[in-house]
């Protein structure tokens, strides 16, 4: 792990501005980390929420045709754009899973995360209430057959365990 | 605080942009940016006059559309009349022939997922430009 109270040399620099920690930063103002016995339960919700983005992540860049017409299906963008969300939001998703799990960027992919979640519910919802018949497209085939609620439910669930993860880093260390 | 939350994601979405450029070059041959039928489904006129009488023209435009004027063949399915219209199409289809729909424009999209259908390239207006 990078140290970034070590006097500032360009490398470090860039690497300390990626993670969001002022080199040179005294010791005084880095801020009180909890216990690992206490932030344990919050890397189980970290993995499950990182695990459940790697593989709806993974799954749609195994076929991105597919992915871009079940983006088409919402009626929500043109075509040419959801070609273009369906090639890079599996990676984006994919990079977010990654970075909750190993705690790097750990805050950028939160908020990514969080974002992605809200757009894809606001999405489900708009669909349901202009009474398109859609496939949600979020897990690939596997989620091919799932009614409304359960796609609902399972958005809101995730969305849930990201606020509280959200919570629950308000007081630890920025990495 | 903000400003690195802001400057990790920003991080991250550039991250993501570098694999799904990649995957855009892999997948060029298999996706079209305009229009959501692959390519390997679409067909111009000059191919479907190859194909000659074993092609049935379908015209999924409206009826009043298909009363102004139509492919000379073409049978009429379009959604509004759907099961009217199915018998007359099911009485002249055979398997192994090719199916040829067109519409007024490229968004036709009819004919995803069955084998031995393509949407005529460009529509009606593109039969109309070469053969009148």
């Amino acid at each position: 792990m990078l140290n970034c109270r070590l006097p500032a040399h360009w490398a470090l620099g860039v690497g300390c501005w990626a993670l969001g920690v002022e080199a040179m930063e005294p010791l005084s103002t880095i801020s009180y980390q909890p216990s690992a016995a206490r932030r344990f339960p919050w890397r189980i919700v970290d993995v499950i929420v990182a695990g459940i983005f790697i593989y709806a992540g993974a799954i749609k860049t195994l076929d991105p045709v597919q992915f871009a017409s079940d983006i088409d299906n919402y009626k929500i963008v043109p075509w040419p754009v959801s070609v273009v969300l369906a090639f890079y939001l599996p990676w984006l998703e994919i990079f977010c899973g990654f970075a909750l799990v190993v705690r790097l960027l750990y805050r950028g992919a939160l908020s990514i995360s969080t974002a992605l979640i809200l757009v894809f519910t606001l999405a489900t919802v708009a669909a349901k209430v202009r009474g398109l018949d859609i496939t949600c497209g979020c897990f690939g085939h596997a989620s091919q057959h799932w009614s409304f609620p359960a796609h609902l439910a399972t958005n809101l669930g995730i969305l849930a365990a990201l606020l509280a993860l959200w919570v629950s880093n308000r007081s630890a260390k920025p990495l | 605080m903000t400003s690195s939350l802001v400057r990790q994601a920003l991080i991250l979405a550039a991250l993501a942009l570098l694999p799904g450029v990649g995957e855009a070059i892999y997948f060029r041959h298999k996706i079209s940016w305009q229009s959501p039928i692959p390519p390997s489904e679409l067909v111009t006129v000059a191919q479907a006059h190859v194909w000659g009488e074993n092609v049935i023209w379908v015209d999924a435009r409206p009826d009043e559309e298909f009363a102004r004027d139509h492919v000379p063949g073409a049978l009429s399915l379009n959604e509004d009349r759907w099961n009217e219209l199915l018998p007359q199409f099911l009485a002249v289809w055979s398997p192994g022939r090719k199916i040829v729909v067109y519409c007024s424009s490229l968004s036709c999209n009819a004919s995803r997922e069955i084998p031995d259908v393509f949407v005529l390239e460009g529509g009606w207006e593109a039969w109309l430009k070469q053969n009148r």
